[in-house]
């Protein structure tokens, strides 16, 4: 009993287990194996119940450049020759990703929510349009590479037989891209993906002292402070932790309130999953109305304030 | 103080994302009929080279590939700035994906091996895949250094600042190399009435897979495009205005507890 191997790859341990999951319902109860590579001891690969683990053992420092990865899972793919290759579509994920396709051209494609194999190919969904659309495609030809969002791991179901290990050494070539700083984000700030309440800003704030207003609204809901592009990485009136949309953060929280947002694309995209939104805006006609649940067309400065009287009951 | 430096900026030709729209009966979007419009990122990554181009010297060359209707975006690019412009064309095949992209501009690469920078848009505006960069890269053998949000020229070299999800990078790689950068980078310049016109006067050069020594079966798409569609959201788009603003306000408040997402 053979089937067919799909080889999942992250460099972050927390994405493997979720990929081995998605490799699994991928599988679909077919006598399929789930093969994973990875650096350090594995034990992700192991706890997802992976048939088998691939340990990459890359030279010390060397995450800064996707095309010793690339050349490491280009080993990996040799000895594993799999249907599929699935990783995590994160930044060093598409750029892993993206390598790899280029030295064993093979077709790849990135920010996938559902995937499923098919007699001639793997049938693929994912946001297209600037995240407007869905796109569905069938990747054709051997090895395709698919970089999935991530989803929340399930659990894992233990392989019923060990996990089985292979090491893959990798001789470390000519340095190509030399790091020459790395700074680690400080943790523990804001994470505005798990909001429960955003109170979100845009062009339509004047100046940067009028984020106030805004705040207090924030304070008064129990929410947390959410931006537009021209905010935080134009205006730079507030931290990128704050910027909702495509190259922002995606949230969903169970309210979102938009004020003073037009409503552009790239924004919408941001927060369009969120439960209920509220969009308040000089303009009647603005985008950010149509996908809105609840709407006041009023100038922000009239609006916010009010708000904030009728919550404080000042 | 680095001599005169050669860019190449890749453009895209995308689908308006702005002005694509669904068909109302099936939902989904005819992106062969919608119309198009220079990928956004990629005018980022033309206004970086030109930039540097004005304070080191140098030459700014776009490529696209596409059908000819694809000149569009390297007349964007003229009017931001370069120099000359190369539009990748294969007759029998106007529309490639994604490989059959990165092979065409990696076959014009390795044809004309002439340049110290090569610069991308991080992704394009409709598909974002954010691939071709680095797939283009792979192909030459060339160092990638991907997500640029600043970068700076030393000696034969490019120092490339970034961002990823839990970390900021340095990193630096000697020429040539290829960048791709994101719109945080720049506010590309809007082109000038002269400029436009500067622009629209300029010669295209086209290439085909005859004149890279390729026969084009090599950029055959991998990838079936089934459909794209627009999901269905039902939002209530309901308008609030009471006598008042501080009518419409209790009216808001009011509506966002009856549905339990304010205490």
């Amino acid at each position: 009993m053979t089937g067919e191997t799909i080889l999942v790859f992250s460099e972050e341990p927390d994405a493997v287990l979720g990929l081995v999951a998605t490799a699994r319902s991928a599988l679909a109860g077919t006598p399929g194996r789930v093969e994973a590579a990875m650096l350090g001891d594995g034990a992700a690969a192991r706890a997802g119940g992976a048939d088998r683990l691939y340990r990459l053992l890359l030279p010390e420092g060397a995450r800064h450049d996707p095309s010793v990865a690339a050349a490491a899972l280009q080993q990996v793919v040799d000895l594993a020759a799999p249907r599929l290759i699935l990783v995590a579509s994160t930044k060093r994920g598409r750029e892993t990703a993206a390598r790899l396709a280029g030295v064993i051209d093979a077709a790849v494609t990135t920010g996938v929510s559902s995937v499923a194999l098919e007699a001639d190919g793997v049938r693929i969904h994912r946001e297209v349009l600037s995240g407007n659309a869905i796109g569905e495609e069938v990747l054709l030809g051997p090895n395709p590479i698919v970089a999935v969002m991530s989803s929340a791991p399930t659990g894992g179901s233990p392989a019923a037989a060990p996990t089985e290990v292979t090491d893959v050494p990798i001789e470390p070539g000519p340095a190509r891209i030399t790091l020459v700083e790395r700074t680690v984000k400080p943790a523990g700030g804001l994470r505005i993906e798990s909001a429960e309440r955003i109170v979100s800003v845009g062009r339509g704030l004047r100046k940067k002292e009028d984020l106030a207003l805004i705040q207090e609204l924030a304070r008064a809901m129990g929410a947390v402070v959410g931006c537009t592009r021209p905010i935080a990485a134009e205006a730079g009136w507030l931290s990128d932790d704050h910027w909702i949309g495509l190259t922002g953060h995606r949230v969903k929280p169970r309210l979102y309130v938009a004020i003073g947002i037009s409503g552009a694309v790239q924004h919408l995209v941001g927060m369009r999953e969120s439960t209920i939104v509220v969009a308040v805006n000089k303009d009647a006609n603005a985008p950010i109305f149509a996908q809105s649940d609840y709407t006041i067309a009023g100038d922000l400065y009239a609006v916010v304030p009010a708000l904030v009287r009728a919550l404080t009951g000042t | 103080m680095p001599g005169p430096i050669r860019s190449w900026v890749a453009v895209k030709h995308g689908v308006d994302v702005v002005l694509a729209r669904a068909e109302r009966a099936t939902g989904n979007v005819a992106m062969d009929r919608a119309p198009r419009k220079t990928s956004d990122f990629d005018r980022n990554a033309v206004e970086e080279a030109v930039r540097i181009r004005e304070k080191f010297g140098g030459k700014v060359t776009a490529l696209t590939v596409g059908p000819p209707t694809a000149k569009e975006a390297l007349r964007d690019a003229l009017a931001i700035g370069a120099d000359d412009a190369v539009l990748i064309s294969d007759p029998a095949r106007p529309e490639l994906d994604g490989r059959g992209v990165a092979q065409a501009l990696a076959a014009y690469g390795r044809k004309h091996p002439e340049f110290d920078l090569w610069f991308f848009g991080e992704g394009s505006t409709d598909h974002f895949t954010g691939t071709i960069g680095p797939r283009v890269a792979a192909a030459l053998g060339a160092p990638s250094l991907s997500y640029g949000r600043r970068v700076t020229v030393d000696d034969g070299a490019v120092v490339v600042d970034r961002e990823y999800e839990r970390e900021l990078e340095r990193v630096r790689a000697a020429f040539p190399a290829i960048v791709t950068v994101g719109q945080e980078i720049n506010q590309p310049r809007v082109p000038t009435f002269m400029s436009t016109l500067k622009a629209s006067k300029k010669e295209i050069r086209a290439v085909g897979p005859a004149d890279l020594g390729v026969d084009g079966a090599e950029w055959a798409p991998t990838t079936r495009r089934e459909r794209v569609f627009v999901p269905e959201v039902a939002r209530k788009r309901q308008a609030l205005a009471g006598a008042d603003v501080a009518a419409s306000a209790h009216m808001l408040l009011e509506a966002l507890r009856a549905e339990g997402v304010l205490p």
